[in-house]
């Protein structure tokens, strides 16, 4: 067991409220396939943790396809999604509306007409990946997009390029479930990334270390304990140095480019390039790096995906993107080590490690079902997707909504491309909180505030009003009717675990206050008969509201 | 014996204890404690932190230094004749006219080089290091106020708030709770955007929590529910009694440290007890294009200066109108400092030890330690050697201002603890010129031959007292302690003799309970 864990375990317990001496009730330590009943519960938990927001019709598709035919369905190859357009605006030259602005450069500078026309192509961008979530299909693609983002972190506000933006985030999309070691490579010489992390500024003259150190700490092999000065058990500060000095010479053209002739992505400038052998310490080998020009970073990936510690790194962080935060001295040995060697024997392929994780015994242990605090893109899209919330209208206003709903996110502390830091968000690293890190004061209400008004009024917003369709919601339950019935339907869809009786009971309370329950089913029951009578349909649809708003605001769905 | 044991006995003992061969608790605290005017209840610590790590060689600048500086930091140094003179060897960045109104008021206690052994230099571990206050090779994952918070609160979340206890123990201005308030249980911050966000939130219908990991997830959440509408109340309750009174403020958006602390002012002022607030700004990591490159007196860490120092002397000015100064002391810091070399894209990359401020009516209004030495050759690693370890700057503050003992201090905090008077009295001093500059060159420390070959002899007096000696290497790591431990009075020697080491700069760092004092050793 590592130091930190050992640590973690003895003082990093958060409720005060529990004692929890036994509390993890895990007991099965193993990768081997599940093999235990498959009910929607399991489905919809599988389904929960791979997409944002499992609709009624998906889980009932997972429940019936088992567990290796969704598995088999989520990791289908999907055509990667058409690129963003302009969506409104008419002054920019090279793009008319409706047409794409990927790969299209500026024209010469009039006024700041430039800036402006950045401005535009970063709002479409933004949009459309918002967009990409919440209309995404039944795959694993987006969640992993987004694990890799907060992996190979940049910030738009840094990198200020769109079509660099878009280049990047395509090429996490591309790989979701690919190769690591060659998405490593691909980032060391990805253009946002030479922007984000000075890259473009390093050269044999004035080495920048700022890649080089991140490379190593958080992208691939991690920092280990402090075993001497300047050494970090996993690499030193001389590496820092001498790596710095092997990714020296690569380049980017200038991002508000009016040069049609501009090279659109990474430019290795060999006059820039250090050429001098680069030497690496006792935690590689003490290896000499000899000159290779634009394939020298390849070779030194190569060099630092030979230390085992990388593939338990990149384990972990999967671990906790699907799982759970804390990693026990028997989760490392039954579950990370494995990982790290099925990783190792199919040279760094994802796929057939996370395949294997998802089927694991150990994912469908009762205490790790529903423990994870979703992420507020999870939290947001998810109740989008989930209960269908429609955002349609023409181009213009189909962007601008995704756009205004890109623009809350900054409120709830997740903003697709825009991380805090280059360690990516606090609650895939932050020990002891977490997944914690995302409910504070300043989050909750927020978060409350916005399932209110989805459930109740909605928000006009171009031209549209964004709501919840209660009644859509409801049709999907066979036997709605009753009121039991309907309750705990939702609740499968919408928690993680089951609720209690009590709860249950407050929860009818919301939709049939102080009434039997059969009076449900006669009121729903002929607004179903006459759907088209705007008072039974008023009546039906305000007693859901009432419910869906009760049950949104309940701690247990904020968790997965 | 655990840290948290330890404590326990700590406190519950009258008689001496030693630590480190330190008798420590000879001193009580009375005998340090300054005249202060507010209650100990009353007062209030505000911690600054500055994310990305603060280039200190460019904010507090040593005149004394600047042509060496020049040959190796030139393309981002500032004119000397722009900067803003404070003695006759130092000098602030000129965008800092906010923070050179508050030394000259009396307001303003800099500490040089503050930092710790074996500095690590990563952001990240770096922040957890200052926030948890351990050593840097002990992953502690409690923070340090959370730590001090902990005996005082050992039921805490659990029926708080109460009658004693009516508002919240830590508020972080922003979204995410403050490390330094993480306790052996819980983190005793409360997080809030702004006091108008603050509307009472559903708690939902209770069921018993099971005894696993949702269980413990759940319990959390409702937890968390409960005590934002339990605190909501008081604190938007004590936002409209308070005020802000200061016309120094910049428009609201317009600089984002002063907005927060604008908001910490009100609700001082309205009489909450809130015990500690932090607030935060970013962007201290200064890679490239930290000077703009015809002027260097411009730039992405211009305007990151300016926005502290105008945001500090509004803050203390608001407090001086609002009456409650004497309550209040604030702290700046970042995770480390950067390089003394400067890198060919304009910037500066992660460096070591860093000059550190305290603000208020009560600080000690001077300036404590030597300038940074910078040597003839400089590395392209070497970074600022530390004079004083942050934790004696924490313990220091917790001492004085927040009445803890010097022993607990020890036992939770650190063991090498070293007193320093940051706290002074809250009486207005009238010039800065009789000022005392706290030096550390009072303790006759040399060493010869300098520069050495093989080895190199350290003489120091000692004044009966229990010494500390280490030597460093240029990248803040710690080479070897030559001495810890009880030295008579008089004059003594120690050799230093390592045939191994490189070539390089090295620094001799020599720490009693009171004093410390840093020398540069060149090994040819």
């Amino acid at each position: 067991m590592n130091r930190r864990t050992t640590l973690s375990a003895l003082m990093g317990r958060k409720i005060t409220t529990t004692k929890s001496a036994a509390s993890t009730k895990l007991t099965s330590f193993s990768l081997a396939p599940y093999t235990g009943e498959w009910t929607s519960e399991r489905a919809a938990h599988l389904l929960r943790r791979t997409m944002f927001g499992p609709k009624t019709e998906e889980i009932a598709l997972a429940t019936e396809l088992g567990l290796s035919g969704t598995i088999d369905l989520l990791f289908e190859e999907k055509p990667m999604p058409e690129p963003p357009l302009n969506y409104s605006f008419t002054m920019d030259p090279l793009v008319p509306v409706g047409e794409t602005w990927v790969g299209k450069i500026y024209t010469a500078d009039e006024g700041n007409l430039r800036t402006v026309i950045r401005a535009n192509r970063e709002r479409s961008l933004v949009a459309w990946q918002m967009r990409l979530l919440i209309e995404s299909e039944m795959s694993i693609r987006e969640k992993m997009t987004l694990f890799w983002h907060n992996h190979f972190v940049v910030q738009k506000s840094t990198v200020r390029d769109p079509n660099y933006l878009y280049d990047y985030i395509t090429l996490l999309r591309s790989n979701a479930t690919g190769n690591f070691k060659q998405l490593v490579k691909d980032i060391t010489v990805d253009p946002a990334m030479l922007f984000y992390l000075n890259g473009r500024q390093n050269n044999r003259r004035n080495p920048n270390e700022n890649y080089a150190r991140e490379l190593l700490e958080l992208f691939t092999i991690g920092k280990g304990d402090l075993a001497g000065p300047g050494d970090y058990t996993t690499f030193t500060e001389d590496d820092v140095i001498e790596i710095a000095r092997v990714l020296t010479g690569w380049r980017v053209f200038d991002y508000l480019t009016v040069n049609p002739d501009a090279p659109r992505g990474p430019v290795f400038v060999s006059n820039l390039h250090d050429l001098e052998q680069k030497q690496l310490s006792h935690r590689f080998d003490n290896v000499v790096i000899e000159n290779a020009d634009e394939e020298e970073y390849n070779v030194l990936i190569d060099l630092i995906f030979q230390k085992p510690e990388v593939a338990k790194f990149i384990s972990r962080k999967l671990y906790r993107w699907f799982i759970y935060s804390e990693i026990t001295e028997e989760v490392e040995q039954t579950i990370i080590d494995p990982m790290a060697q099925l990783l190792i024997e199919n040279d760094f392929e994802t796929e057939p490690v996370i395949k294997t994780l998802l089927s694991s015994q150990h994912f469908f242990e009762a205490t790790l079902i529903g423990p994870m605090i979703k992420n507020p893109l999870d939290f947001v899209a998810g109740m989008f997707r989930q209960f269908d919330i429609k955002i349609e209208g023409n181009l213009n206003q189909n962007y601008r909504s995704f756009l205004r709903l890109d623009q809350t996110m900054e409120v709830h502390q997740m903003t697709y491309l825009e991380p805090p830091n280059v360690a990516g968000w606090k609650a895939y690293y932050q020990a002891p909180a977490f997944y914690q890190s995302w409910i504070s004061s300043a989050t909750l209400v927020p978060r409350m505030q916005l399932t209110d008004l989805m459930a109740t009024t909605g928000y006009r917003f171009s031209g549209q009003n964004i709501i919840i369709d209660v009644l859509a919601f409801a049709a999907k339950v066979e036997n709605g009717t009753d009121p039991n019935v309907l309750i705990d339907e939702f609740t499968k869809i919408l928690f993680p675990q089951p609720i209690s009786q009590a709860q249950k009971k407050a929860l009818k309370e919301n939709l049939i206050p102080g009434l039997p329950d059969f009076e449900w089913t006669v009121e729903y029951g002929d607004y179903l008969a006459d759907p088209e009578n705007n008072d039974l349909r008023t009546g039906a649809e305000n007693r859901l509201r009432a419910l869906v708003k009760a049950m949104l605001v309940m701690p247990e769905y904020y968790l997965s | 014996m655990k840290r948290r044991n330890f404590l326990k006995s700590a406190t519950a003992l009258s008689a001496p204890v030693f630590l480190n061969g330190l008798q420590v608790a000879a001193m009580s605290n009375s005998s340090l404690l300054p005249i202060i005017n507010s209650a100990p209840n009353d007062r209030v610590l505000v911690i600054i932190q500055l994310n990305g790590g603060n280039d200190g060689l460019n904010m507090l600048v040593p005149i004394d230094q600047y042509d060496k500086l020049m040959g190796v930091r030139e393309n981002i140094m500032i004119p000397e004749n722009q900067l803003l003179s404070l003695t006759d060897t130092l000098s602030l960045h000129p965008a800092m006219t906010g923070v050179k109104n508050l030394y000259e008021n009396g307001n303003l206690s800099i500490l040089q080089s503050v930092g710790y052994p074996n500095q690590n230099r990563s952001h990240f571990r770096s922040t957890d290091i200052w926030t948890s206050a351990s050593d840097a090779d002990e992953f502690i994952t409690t923070g340090w106020l959370g730590r001090h918070f902990d005996p005082q609160h050992p039921t805490f979340p659990t029926d708080y708030p109460n009658e004693d206890h009516p508002d919240p123990i830590a508020i972080t201005i922003g979204s995410l709770i403050s490390e330094t308030c993480q306790g052996v249980g819980t983190n005793f911050s409360l997080a809030i955007r702004d006091v108008e966000s603050l509307a009472p939130l559903s708690e939902g219908a209770e069921s018993d929590l099971p005894d696993n990991y949702y269980g413990q997830q759940l319990g959390f959440l409702r937890n968390a529910i409960a005590q934002t509408n339990a605190y909501g109340d008081t604190i938007i309750k004590a936002s409209e009694k308070g005020n802000n009174l200061s016309s120094l403020y910049p428009e609201a958006g317009a600089n984002g440290l002063a907005d927060q602390l604008k908001i910490v002012a009100n609700l001082i002022s309205g009489g909450l007890k809130t015990k500690v607030y932090i607030v935060s700004m970013a962007g201290f990591d200064t890679h490239a294009e930290q000077v703009l490159d015809n002027d260097p007196t411009q730039g992405i860490h211009a305007s990151l200066l300016a926005e502290l120092s105008t945001a500090m002397n509004a803050f203390q000015d608001d407090l001086k109108q609002l009456g409650v100064a004497e309550k209040v002391v604030g702290m700046t810091f970042s995770e480390f400092g950067r390089r003394i070399q400067s890198n060919g894209s304009s910037g500066t990359d992660h460096g070591s030890a860093a000059p550190l401020m305290v603000f208020g009516n009560c600080v000690n209004p001077t300036i404590f330690g030597d300038n940074p030495v910078i040597p003839d050759e400089v590395g392209v690693q070497d970074g600022v050697q530390f004079q004083y370890d942050f934790r004696s700057v924490y313990g220091s503050l917790l001492v004085d201002w927040f009445e803890a003992s010097e022993a607990d201090v020890r036992s939770y905090l650190f063991a090498d603890f070293q007193y320093l008077p940051i706290i002074q009295g809250c009486e207005q001093t009238t010039s800065t010129n009789d000022l005392p500059i706290i030096k550390g060159g009072d303790l006759q420390i040399t060493n010869f031959p300098n520069p050495f070959i093989q080895q190199t002899t350290i003489q120091f007096d000692s004044n009966d007292e229990w010494i500390k000696l280490s030597v460093f290497d240029a990248k803040g790591g710690l080479i070897k302690v030559l001495a810890n431990q009880r030295f008579a009075k008089g004059s003594h020697q120690i050799t230093f003799q390592d045939s191994r080491l490189p070539t390089g700069n090295y620094y001799y760092h020599l720490q009693t309970d009171r004093r410390q004092q840093t020398g540069l050793m060149i090994k040819l």
